[in-house]
């Protein structure tokens, strides 16, 4: 579904030095690092926002590597995006902003617009607060908000950046409740990044992680626990003592 | 669109809100002006600070001074050019570059650029301050944010306008004597006896108290309008916007004022 | 942002020195990129102001939202440059010769060539200009154009060109308020001060089609310079309110210095094609 091959991005310091990762189609996958590692640049750099310095990025068989303004828009209409601080339009009411990425795709009438607005937003359990503006909820309504804006028109790639960041631990487990929700129905392929991977991983299938720059871990989440990597040992424990 | 609505259904409202809001931030700005006033008798504020934001002050503004200077000496020439081939007045282009230049358009122009590099860039920073919690930060050490923050960065601007204003003059003079020569084919020698001789210190001083009273206006605008950021980022674009308004409303203003109290 | 590149923790295996021709070079290859990018967005703004899709009422909202942030500070701010500027010429004719009839028609064709565009032009850049850099700005820091984008959205087509031709337009009919309340100011002032009467004062006939063609030129330059200017500046915000910050600052400055050029530009055009022809 996505392929990665030897990804380099350098700004005034290099921030991702050579990342190879293949993402399979319908997989849920996790990311994890610590802070400044790299991790919301690399998914920005999947999902086309952000251009590689060097290196290819593949996309459901096509090379976005070179792709200009215009090509990139029709390949980043396979993607859903939840922002970390959900990046709602602030000029918008909640049904506006859910029905933004549909108004755009174009071809659905207004009726069935609302409609889908409707139900997306009962699924994340917001019904009936179309025309509230975004700025009166709450951070995990914002939340809501976004993951329903992300996933309304049923992409097959979904991208979560940091879903719960700012949350209290009962509002993380109702989002990641509705995640899984959302993707037992789409069945698309996922990816997360946290840098709560207490929450994070049961949640995800496999998982990476970055960390300068690099990937040092890449596997079944299963596995995570018996990885030798000094940094993915005490990184995943949190423990004092260690390379980090 | 709700204001919108509103303005357009009740338009006595609408302008007497706003005018409520400009009392209210001219209030805040008076306060602030008595409040910078009083901690300079006895001057008890950061040496080291007030000089380090000269420094910085300066070397944000002197290129952008210089460049506005030059053209607006050049502007100057161009739109004089006209008059003076008809009257074959060459010896008038010194006279008029220099009255226009030194007395209104040398420390308005100069006055507006300076507060969009520094006044604008003084309440962004104190604006990320306030909003990064980092002023909460400076009183819980028990350091008093207008004699640490305020007061050297006023005074810094003060001081920095009005050196400013007397290199912008000099190159706005220097640009519109090349230009002169370029465009209209005005010997230097002419020029320059054309300045001398109708131009006096008066006029000089004329526009650099001008440049000081601006220099106050910019700084108490940009600190009051920093200061008060709400929101975040958006509150920083925010300040900074109403920052160079309030400063440009202020030296366009008392401009009016100032030429007839200097005459 | 908490992937910020400036942040520490990440170490660059290439460390060059910094050396006085790397920085040069590297301020050489800043301003290049940043050239390539100001001319994408131009370029982009232009094609979808002509060819865009836009939201539906979004150009006169914004035309609104420059009106309103702008008719009254324009209006106070030119209504006393022209009293202080007719007040300083007065004072020069008095010393001089004393003859004040022709002050009038000689201001007022300065003031429709010359000094009313670009001053307009000069607190747009203030209000307006400064506006949308602080709202594009905010928008960019908290991921909303990174929203549009994802939504097959291209910024420049949705929040710049509406705003390309709000400030376009609206520039224009500001200028010309502007116009009117500046040599009304003027009228009044050399009335009041120098007792010069108003009908003698406020006199069109020196003005030609060459001036009102310059005027409308400058102000149509500036109106489209300003916005694609602030735009700029406001999709190339980075880091959280330092960056938006920053990008105001950049707006409010690059667009005045851009208004002074062109100024210089078109006086100087105007007057090798216009006025030295006797137009």
């Amino acid at each position: 579904m996505i392929r990665l091959e030897k990804v380099y991005k350098t700004w005034d310091v290099p921030v991702l030095q050579g990342v190879d990762l293949h993402l399979e189609e319908g997989v849920i996958w996790g990311l994890i690092g610590p802070a400044a590692s790299g991790k919301s640049v690399l998914l920005k750099t999947v999902c086309g926002l952000e251009k590689p310095s060097r290196g290819r990025v593949v996309v459901d068989g096509s090379d976005i590597t070179h792709f200009g303004e215009s090509e990139m828009m029709s390949t980043r209409r396979k993607f859903g995006m939840l922002f970390q601080n959900n990046a709602l339009f602030d000029f918008m009411t909640v049904g506006e902003n859910v029905a933004f990425p549909l108004l755009r795709a174009g071809g659905i009438d207004e009726a069935e617009i609302e409609e889908r607005v409707a139900s997306r937003l009962k699924a994340v359990g917001l019904a009936g607060s179309e025309n509230k503006m975004a700025n009166e909820l709450s951070g995990g309504m914002r939340k809501r908000v976004g993951i329903a804006r992300a996933t309304i028109a049923t992409p097959p790639i979904v991208v979560y950046d940091e879903p719960t960041a700012g949350l209290d631990p009962v509002t993380t487990s109702k989002i990641y409740d509705l995640l899984r929700g959302i993707q037992d129905e789409s069945h698309a392929t996922v990816m997360a990044v946290s840098s709560d991977i207490v929450a994070l991983r049961p949640f995800v299938e496999r998982i990476a992680m970055i960390y300068k720059g690099r990937l040092i871990y890449e596997g079944a989440e299963s596995d995570l626990d018996d990885c030798e990597d000094p940094v993915v040992y005490q990184f995943i424990r949190g423990e004092l003592e260690g390379p980090l | 669109m709700a204001r919108y609505l509103r303005a357009v259904s009740n338009p006595i409202a609408a302008v007497g809100e706003s005018v409520i809001e400009m009392a209210t931030h001219l209030g805040a700005v008076v306060t602030l002006l008595a409040r910078v006033i009083r901690s300079l008798f006895p001057p008890r504020f950061d040496i080291p600070e007030f000089w380090r934001n000269l420094y910085k002050m300066g070397n944000q503004s002197v290129p952008i001074v210089m460049l506005t200077a030059f053209f607006v000496g050049g502007i100057m020439v161009v739109q004089s050019a006209v008059f003076v081939k008809r009257f074959q007045a060459t010896s008038l282009l010194g006279w008029g570059a220099g009255y226009s230049v030194l007395r209104e358009v040398g420390p308005i122009l100069i006055g507006l650029m300076f507060s969009g590099r520094v006044g604008s860039n003084n309440a962004a920073e104190l604006g990320t301050m306030v909003v990064t919690e980092q002023i909460d930060g400076l009183r819980a050490l028990s350091i008093d944010p207008m004699r640490y923050l305020i007061v050297p960065r006023v005074l810094a601007m003060v001081i920095m306008l009005f050196l400013l204003t007397i290199l912008g003059d000099l190159v706005a003079l220097g640009g519109a004597m090349l230009f002169g020569r370029l465009i209209i084919g005005i010997e230097f020698g002419v020029f320059y006896a054309g300045l001398v001789n109708s131009i006096g210190v008066h006029d000089l001083v004329h526009g650099l108290i001008k440049s000081l009273v601006f220099g106050l206006i910019i700084a108490i605008t940009s600190c009051h309008f920093g200061l008060n950021t709400k929101g975040g980022a958006v509150g920083v674009g925010r300040a900074v916007n109403a920052a160079v308004v309030g400063a440009a409303l202020g030296i366009v203003m008392s401009d009016y004022f100032l030429t007839y109290l200097l005459t | 942002m908490s992937d910020k590149p400036t942040q520490p923790g990440l170490e660059a295996p290439l460390k060059f020195p910094a050396t006085i021709p790397h920085k040069v070079g590297g301020a050489v290859f800043g301003m290049v990129d940043a050239l390539g990018e100001f001319f994408r967005v131009l370029r982009g703004t232009i094609r979808y102001s002509i060819w865009g899709k836009r939201p539906k009422g979004e150009v006169l909202n914004q035309m609104y939202q420059v009106g309103n942030k702008s008719l009254l500070f324009v209006c106070v701010t030119l209504g006393c440059l022209g009293m202080v500027l007719v007040y300083q010429i007065c004072l020069q004719v008095n010393k001089i010769t004393g003859d004040m009839s022709q002050v009038g028609s000689e201001f007022i064709k300065g003031m429709v060539h010359a000094f009313v565009p670009s001053l307009t032009a000069m607190m747009i850049a203030t209000r307006v200009g400064a506006g949308i850099a602080a709202e594009i700005g905010s928008m960019m820091v908290t991921e909303q154009v990174d929203a549009l984008r994802m939504s097959g959205v291209e910024p420049i087509e949705y929040l710049i060109a509406p705003r390309f031709i709000a400030t376009l337009v609206m520039t224009v009919f500001l200028t010309i308020i502007a116009l009117a309340v500046a040599v009304g100011a003027g009228t009044l002032m050399a009335w009041a001060s120098f007792d010069v009467n108003p009908v003698v004062f406020f006199s069109f006939e020196k003005v030609t089609a060459g001036d009102m063609i310059t005027g409308l030129a400058k102000a149509i330059c500036f109106g489209a310079a300003i916005p694609v200017v602030s735009g700029y500046c406001g999709l190339t915000t980075r880091g959280g309110s330092e960056g938006v910050g920053s990008a105001t600052t950049r707006a409010v400055i690059n667009s005045s210095l851009a208004v002074i050029v062109l100024d210089f530009i078109l006086s100087a055009l105007a007057y090798f094609f216009l006025q030295s022809r006797g137009l």
